[in-house]
């Protein structure tokens, strides 16, 4: 834009003195932002006011939460917590394997189907198992080698997100249990082995990688199943004996990985 | 400072670190060495996300083996790893802030102010709130070597850091990273033999897992005197040669006709003590 008129000498030399009132600089301001010509008669430092709109840019730009951020602090998580979990494509496929799976469960569970109790427990224990080796490691997470040498890296960030999957998968799996066709007790007997698992699992990924330690629990829970149809019934590891057993796993290895955790 | 004693790493029935003992202290040493020299395991074990199958690390009196220790040589060390790995839909802001984080910044202003303090080092201040993805790959190298920077560590770890730097951005790069060694230990392999030439005040070079000479730049360099070449006619075509700016002829080793010696460089050094291997 150019116009007929551009400002004095005088008042210029007042625009940079800081000396004009206010509605009169900002006329200034104006003007100048439309006439190149009396723009370049006032002199300013070019590497001053770039770095200056750098620093400001940097002020303004903060890292905008994401739905599941916002929702993860509205339910009482600290800032920082909900953005590790959130920020990660690791941990958005370890929820959605989490939440597919129970509603898939649901789903099947709602229709009644004979032969699923039995699917049900034996599978529900080994499901977080898969949201866990999908959370953490070098082959599921890109920058793995970029975390792998900071601080919160090994147990405490692979407990962080184990907990944050089993947080969604376990409520979820349990209001699909009532759906079963079979009594209350039985329906939820999944739960014990289940947490032993996730808790055994993540106890051995402290001497082994997360994926091979989700096998070794997960081949080991199939062998449990295994052997109890062999001698005495499918419904045998879910036996009150048995519980007790699944209980004192998972007490000795949140235990340990307490210990681990606090280190 | 650090001092690793007889380290060993074995992959398949190779050795990548065989025996290797080296010690570090403040100031900035280059590692130089061919592919598959065991640059890399070595970095990657100071940087304890990798194990070596035997011998020792002991990094400010802490033992990366035992895990606690280990956690706590990690808040002292900043790492940049060769293929560093990036979360494509971050933004440059969100990439550092998310290792702030795992670097156990959890006060959020400090967090965000420690996260513009490492984007201006590295010049990335414009670029704070660009998608990682729509960066330049020396905007992205510049951005992995933000992250080491976070809470000033004791310990840098630079694998390969200038590669995909332009001219300008390696001169930035090697005033920061003279800076810092000014302080603080520093450590980088590199194949570029003049970041060492400019930068190092030590330089180890590595063939087969193992260090084959541990000394200054010049020291270096000296190792090719003698040896170095500028002659007016082209040497036999057996000899590696190159035609210079000024139209002679370099070579190294044996004496070509009418050659004139000529003072050698820190990658004449290294080319002469690899041979082949380099």
């Amino acid at each position: 834009m150019t116009t007929g008129w551009h400002i004095s000498d005088d008042l210029r030399d007042g625009y940079l003195a800081g000396t004009l009132g206010t509605a009169l600089a900002l006329s200034v301001d104006a003007h100048l932002g439309g006439c190149a010509r009396c723009r370049a008669s006032v002199p300013y430092d070019g590497d001053w006011l770039e770095a200056s709109w750098g620093r400001l840019e940097t002020e303004l730009i903060r890292p905008r939460p994401s739905w599941s951020e916002r929702l993860l602090r509205l339910g009482g998580v600290p800032g920082h917590v909900a953005r590790l979990l959130s920020a990660t494509p690791t941990m958005s496929r370890a929820w959605t394997v989490a939440v597919v799976a129970a509603l898939a469960f649901a789903v099947l569970a709602a229709r009644q189907q004979a032969d699923l109790l039995p699917a049900f427990l034996i599978l529900a224990p080994v499901l977080p198992l898969t949201g866990i080796a999908l959370a953490y490691g070098p082959r599921v997470d890109p920058a793995h080698e970029l975390m792998a040498a900071t601080p919160l890296a090994g147990p405490r960030l692979l407990l962080t997100r184990a907990t944050a999957v089993l947080a969604v998968a376990t409520p979820l799996a349990l209001i699909a249990s009532p759906l079963l066709p079979a009594p209350p007790g039985l329906s939820a007997a999944w739960l014990l082995p289940s947490l032993a698992a996730a808790s055994g699992c993540l106890a051995l990924s402290n001497r082994l990688p997360v994926p091979i330690a989700a096998l070794a629990v997960g081949g080991l829970w199939l062998a449990v199943v295994g052997t109890g149809r062999l001698t005495g019934g499918w419904l045998a590891p879910f036996e009150p004996a048995a519980q007790v057993a699944y209980g004192l796993i998972v007490l000795s290895s949140s235990f340990h990985l307490y210990r681990l955790s606090i280190k | 400072m650090i001092k690793m004693s007889d380290l060993t790493k074995k992959y398949g029935g190779r050795f990548a670190l065989a025996g290797l003992d080296l010690a570090l202290g403040t100031g900035v040493t280059g590692l130089l060495g061919p592919n598959g020299a065991g640059k890399t395991t070595l970095l990657r074990c100071l940087a304890t996300t990798l194990a070596p199958d035997g011998g020792s690390i002991d990094a400010f009196g802490l033992d990366p083996a035992d895990p606690v220790q280990r956690t706590a040589l990690r808040r002292r060390l900043g790492y940049l790893p060769q293929d560093p790995g990036f979360y494509p839909h971050f933004t440059a802001f969100d990439l550092v802030d998310y290792v702030a984080i795992l670097k156990e910044l959890t006060d959020r202003e400090r967090r965000h102010a420690e996260v513009r303090r490492v984007l201006a080092e590295v010049d990335l201040t414009g670029q704070a709130g660009t998608k990682v993805r729509k960066l330049s790959g020396g905007m992205r190298q510049r951005l992995a070597l933000a992250q080491a920077l976070l809470g000033e560590p004791d310990l840098l770890i630079l694998d390969e850091p200038t590669v995909g730097l332009d001219p300008a951005q390696r001169m930035l790069f090697r005033t920061l990273v003279s800076r810092l060694g000014e302080s603080r230990a520093v450590v980088l392999s590199t194949h570029q033999t003049e970041d060492v030439a400019a930068l190092c005040e030590r330089v180890v070079v590595m063939r087969d897992g193992r260090a084959v000479f541990d000394g200054t730049p010049g020291e270096l360099a000296e190792v090719a005197a003698g040896q170095v070449w500028l002659s007016d006619a082209a040497p036999p075509a057996s000899r590696v040669f190159w035609r210079t700016a000024d139209g002679r002829y370099r070579t190294l080793g044996d004496r070509p006709p009418s050659g004139d010696a000529t003072a050698p460089g820190v990658e004449d050094g290294y080319l002469t003590l690899l041979g082949e291997a380099a």
